[in-house]
């Protein structure tokens, strides 16, 4: 384990310096080592120096150590991505260059189009999952309102169903509203993986457009990180992570809570409740039922380590979610008593052994289970508008009255095998079986909507298996293929009537395909790489595609899966001169061609709607991304990205010119970026204690709703938003305060049409941070 | 969006289903004076939906001629309008209810210039099976809802079960900036026979009533749901149609037994079949859709003032169209009423209906509207605008862009007018004077 203390060693004096950087995309750099003597690593001084004299000599020995990334990822960095956090350290050496890699410059290192981003260096920002995604090039997340509102991934223009999240590897979906990318704290992942449109076999998935895992803490040592933040809008946030490890066994604990009253200005119609007309002019109204809270614990144990086991664990999540609904897609439609509630519980198993059966073959199973339940109320029998008065009505709902009741069961197990033949070769295989239930549970509840057929069971059963192979000839370059295998089937009811009185029957459909890739990396000449991938990606058909919405749809047994021809070359650079400066450069250009889209169709001379394949979507874009650091002092960095997202279908399903043949995508932003800096006063009132100042700019140029050919003049404008934070962080990490004001120019901002996000924010955030 | 395909086109299911309505032309034909007044200012209003959104489009005339989508002189909102128009006062009411969310309701007037602009935006906050006037008011309704008391308590039934024989109208006052009354009524035993309604079709009888079918059927079944507001039909030979008055209250039942209930029904939508012709007496049409009703699909009349169907009248349609029901009914001018009949003798569960019939319900005579495109190429049509004794009919057929189809009802041949290019269908047309 003496690689785990290099890494371990280094990463938190890496962080120290950007603990507070807004845009954790670190580079690996070589690094003067001060000497002190506070010295809490020693022991290791001498192991590590030896240690890194016969790896390190050459600078890149390093990076061709660690970057199995595509096979021994799941395995490997589990055990050295056992670091954790913001926490400061000096370490007690002689002055040596070393240089080292993070899971998540490992990471960067491999072919994939990945983005790693360091969660540790966010932890004193109160940031969720889907935010800090939201600085990721190529990424942007679309709110619907304030804290645990909906949101959205789009990830290169996908979006939906066509991008994949995962946690820990194994797939998110299933999981409930309870745990979604909006109410995840940072604090509870090591890093989120960001794959872009070739994604490797280990997440098994049907992911079309990419996908994003995210690795929680898996440290074996003793923490306790605890943090409490209040803001704006009565907004409340805190954390507890504990972990703590002896003679193998570990326990981790962590719960989190998020409660807001979303009580932000919003400028919109009024409704006059005497007459149920709606004013000719917009007016702020202060939103008054839009209250959320979330709170969720997950409990992990285990041993490591052992001769049987390098790893097994247990682990437990419950979560609950409670979240008033204040309006409609439009933001005029208010509402003042129409709620939802979440409650997700997750029982999970996890098995590692190295070198089972022979040297270097190495085993990992997870099982989860997850018991989603959600609820949506809507019974007042009133009309509201947005000042908040109301008249009452002659029926319930102020939508349509429900108290609904929708239980989602999933069960996945994963399992990865993988053999590593005479270091040049490296043979992986995984398997993901996925088996997804859903079911209305109350009857009388759902009677508006419901049919006979809203009872019966529906279930998804999707096994994906995936086997890759690796070849290393050599430190400068390596390569890998894969191939993936889908196989899907649903159960479910379908109206086998032929005339107008229903009949449903519940009937079974398989489904099965196969894609595969290629990925290549070069390391030409020392701080440059250049990398490509490849990857015949695929979405299987959802029960209801097969099956039709079982009551006037019809299904079709001859769709094709949606499929997408997904490239990537990438070129990145990076340097540092005169041991003060370093610059980091990567430069990406994707290329998606996507097909045979998923449709749903409704013709008159056929009667009810179908399913049918459609469409054809070319993607050309660029990510850029440039960073610069002044030692630990100051850091600069940018990201951009640019796609090209057009409708390459010349005619409609049944032969009609299309008048949007090239048009952009609509209701896709396509031109966004960020900029940060940050700056760091070291040792300020104290050795140890570091005064940081940080700074964010996000920017979403303005696009169009609806195709532009066909004259639609809706807009979602641009937006340009500037937030900004002081940290003073004591006792190398172990107290930090940070005060954060996001939205500072308080701009009116719109991810989606008529859904105005908050204004001006601030807020305070405490943390202590404990570590042995 | 990539994956917004889904929603757009069961917007799109919303406006095919819905678009079409029958609807009185309150006709200023009958005017004594013997000199035409000049037309009216106006223009047509056309809505017509593109991959997902419907636009407005403004057309002088619909007879010929080519524009595009792009030409559009509004993009909405929301997609998925119902579209109906009324002459007197004049106007567009657009009418939309989101799956769970209310919508928002827009009306169209014609300016001083006979332009079109909107002239207001209303919350429409229940689901609606079905719309047309009255007096001075776009009326919705929609059967199947729980009553509930003064204390916003559902009323329930002898077992327990919330009832849900309510029926919600929602009145829309065309000359009151859309301001809107919604009233519940219970329906329990209206028809004297232990059942409960759904309305179907609006006809103003200009006296301060209006008519509307009713679908008499058993309380829905508590534990099986169902997105239609009845239950099962009891009494499928039987049709029942009520008179109320402006404040609801129900003033007679008109009931007969040589035709089925008069509705064409289509998922949860009640397509209105009672219509009014020029002469001022209503037609009730039954397209015979309830697949246990042993009555053909036929016509039966009230005739203006009268407080019981007109015994001497009755019309089998469907011994004239080769045994086809019918689903949808509109008036074109005098006696000529034209329908939407079933692609199959037999009415699948899916509901396919792409063809059309002319009839003469004095003459008694049915013909097949010609100059169409055939019923397997028919993809979408549109609700159709009657307009100087022709009838404009919106068609979509397969690989080509929607038009509007003239139909001289004499002869029931049409000619293909006005193509609008970009578009996936032409919700409705309607003309909107200035008055």
């Amino acid at each position: 384990m003496v690689f785990d203390y290099v890494e371990q060693g280094f990463t938190p004096a890496r962080r120290r310096t950007f603990a507070y950087n807004p845009s954790p995309f670190i580079v690996s750099r070589h690094k003067k080592i001060p000497t002190n003597g506070d010295c809490t690593l020693f022991p290791l001084a001498l192991s590590l120096q030896k240690f890194c004299n016969r790896y390190f000599m050459n600078r890149y020995k390093a990076v061709f150590f660690t970057a199995y990334f595509l096979l021994s990822a799941p395995i490997v960095s589990k055990a050295q991505s056992a670091d954790d956090d913001g926490r400061q350290k000096t370490v007690e050496l002689e002055e040596v260059v070393v240089k080292a890699k993070t899971p998540v410059q490992r990471i960067r290192a491999s072919s994939f189009n990945v983005i790693a981003v360091d969660a540790g260096a966010l932890r004193n920002t109160s940031l969720d999952i889907s935010h800090a995604l939201d600085r990721v090039s190529g990424v942007k997340i679309r709110e619907t309102g304030g804290t645990g509102s909906n949101s959205h991934i789009s990830l290169n223009g996908f979006s939906g169903r066509h991008v994949k999240i995962f946690m820990d590897g194994m797939p998110m979906e299933g999981f409930g509203q309870s745990f979604r990318l909006g109410n995840i704290p940072v604090h509870i992942a090591d890093r989120i993986e960001v794959y872009k449109g070739v994604v490797p076999i280990e997440l098994g998935s049907d992911a079309l457009g990419g996908a994003i895992n995210i690795i929680t803490r898996q440290s074996h040592r003793t923490f306790v990180d605890a943090s409490y933040s209040y803001g704006s809008f009565n907004t409340h946030k805190s954390n507890l992570n504990f972990g703590t490890a002896k003679n193998g066994f570990f326990v981790r604990f962590n719960a989190y809570q998020n409660y807001s009253d979303n009580n932000y200005k919003v400028k919109t119609r009024l409704l006059n409740l005497e007459t149920n007309a709606y004013s000719q002019e917009d007016y702020w109204f202060r939103r008054f039922h839009d209250n959320y809270h979330n709170e969720a614990a997950t409990i992990r144990a285990g041993v490591a380590r052992k001769p049987w086991a390098d790893r097994l664990q247990a682990e437990l999540t419950v979560g609950k979610e409670k979240q008033d609904i204040q309006n409609a897609n439009l933001m005029k439609i208010v509402y003042g008593g129409r709620e939802r509630r979440a409650r997700s519980i997750v029982p999970a198993l996890r098995y590692e052994k190295r070198n089972l059966f022979a040297e270097n073959l190495n085993l990992r199973v997870s099982a989860n289970y997850s018991l989603a339940r959600n609820n949506n109320t809507d019974t007042l029998a009133r009309q509201y508008n947005w000042r908040g008065e109301y008249r009452d009505k002659s029926f319930k709902g102020e939508g349509q009255y429900t108290m609904g009741e929708y239980d989602n069961r999933n069960a996945s197990v994963s399992a990865g095998l993988n053999y590593r033949m005479g270091g040049r070769h490296l043979f992986s295989f995984n398997n993901l079986y996925g088996n997804f239930s859903r079911r209305t549970t109350d009857a009388v509840a759902n009677v508006e909507t419901s049919t006979a057929a809203t009872f019966m069971r529906r279930t998804n059963a999707k096994n994906v298996s995936g086997l890759s192979y690796r070849f290393e000839p050599s430190q400068r370059w390596n390569a890998s293929a894969f191939v993936k295998h889908y196989n899907v089937t649903v159960r479910g009811p379908i109206n086998v009537s032929t005339t107008t009185t229903t009949v449903y029957e519940e009937q079974k459909r398989t489904f099965s395909t196969s894609g595969y890739g290629v990925g290549a990396t070069v390391f030409p000449v020392d701080g440059w790489q250049l990398k490509t991938s490849f990857e015949r990606a695929y979405r299987l058909p959802s029960e209801n595609e097969l099956f039709g919405d079982e009551s006037l749809e019809t299904g079709d047994a001859g769709l094709r899966p949606e499929n997408s021809l997904n490239l990537n070359a990438n070129i990145s650079y990076e340097c540092t001169f005169n041991q003060i400066h370093s610059v980091y450069f990567d430069a990406g250009l994707i290329y998606r061609d996507t097909r045979d889209y998923i449709r749903r169709r409704i013709e008159q001379r056929y009667g009810g709607a179908f399913y049918t394949n459609h469409g054809r979507v070319r993607n050309l874009g660029a990510d850029v991304e440039a960073r610069y650091f002044y030692g630990q002092t100051f850091s600069f960095g940018s990201n951009f990205t640019y796609q090209d997202i057009r409708n390459m279908e010349r005619y409609s399903p049944d032969g009609r010119a299309l008048i949007y043949y090239r048009d952009r995508m609509p209701n896709v932003p396509y031109l966004f970026g960020n900029v940060d800096a940050n700056y760091n006063i070291n040792n300020c009132f104290g050795r140890g204690n570091v005064l940081s100042f940080g700074y964010n700019m996000r920017y979403v140029h303005s696009f169009f709703r609806d195709w532009e050919s066909e004259g639609g003049d809706i807009v979602i404008p641009k937006q340009l938003s500037h937030d900004a934070n002081i940290l003073y962080s004591m006792r190398s990490g172990r107290y930090n305060i940070a005060v954060e004001a996001l939205n500072i120019a308080d701009e009116i901002l719109y991810d989606n049409y008529s859904l105005q996000k908050p204004g001006r924010s601030f807020s305070v955030k405490f943390r202590y941070f404990f570590y042995r | 969006m990539i994956t917004n395909f889904k929603q757009s086109v069961s917007a799109r299911l919303l406006a095919i289903c819905c678009a079409c309505l029958p609807f009185v032309f309150v006709s200023c034909n009958k005017n004594d004076d013997p000199k035409p007044e000049p037309e009216k200012k106006g223009a047509f209003f056309i809505a017509a939906t593109g991959e997902s959104t419907q636009y407005i489009l403004q057309v002088d005339n619909p007879e010929t001629g080519t524009t595009s989508i792009s030409n559009n002189i509004k993009t909405l909102e929301l997609s998925g309008y119902t579209w109906i128009f009324n002459s007197n006062p004049s106007a567009a009411v657009g009418l939309i209810y989101q799956q769970g969310d209310p919508g928002v309701g827009l009306g169209y007037v014609a300016d001083e210039n006979g332009s079109l602009r909107e002239s207001g935006q209303f919350l429409i906050t229940s689901r609606f099976t079905s719309y047309g006037f009255f007096d001075r008011y776009a009326l919705t309704s929609v059967g199947g809802v729980t009553p509930v008391d003064g204390q916003g308590n559902a009323l329930l039934d002898a077992g327990g079960n919330n009832r849900t024989d309510g029926v919600t109208f929602n009145f829309f006052d065309l000359k009151n900036n859309f301001a809107s009354q919604t009233k519940t009524i219970p329906t329990l035993n209206i028809t004297g026979n232990g059942q409960q309604a759904t309305p179907s079709g609006i006809v103003d009888m200009g006296n301060g009533e209006f008519l509307t079918g009713l679908v008499v059927s058993e309380p829905k079944d508590p534990t099986a749901g169902g997105g239609a507001s009845s239950g099962a039909i009891t009494y499928p030979d039987s049709v029942w149609v009520a008179a109320f008055d402006a404040n609801l209250n129900l003033k007679r039942i008109y009931r007969d037994d040589r035709i089925g209930y008069s509705s064409g029904r289509f998922r949860s939508q009640y397509y209105s079949q009672i219509a009014k012709a020029d002469d001022g007496n209503v037609y009730v049409f039954s397209g015979a859709y309830e697949s246990t009703t042993t009555r053909p699909a036929g016509v039966l009349r009230i005739n203006s003032g009268a407080t019981a169907f007109d015994a001497s009248y009755y019309f089998d349609i469907q011994e004239k169209t080769g045994g086809y029901k019918f689903r949808k009914v509109w008036h074109i001018t005098g006696n000529y009423f034209l329908l939407e009949l079933y692609n199959d003798l037999v009415p699948a569960a899916t509901g396919a209906a792409t063809q059309y019939g002319v009839v003469d319900v004095i003459g008694k005579t049915f013909k097949w509207v010609t100059g169409i495109p055939a019923l397997d190429k028919i993809t979408a049509t549109g609700l159709p605008a009657p307009h100087n004794g022709k009838m404009y009919f919106p068609i979509t057929a397969e690989a080509a862009d929607p038009a509007i189809y003239v139909i001289n009802p004499t002869t029931a041949a049409a000619t293909k007018g006005l193509t609008v290019t970009g578009a996936t269908s032409i919700n409705a047309i309607g003309r909107l004077t200035h008055d």
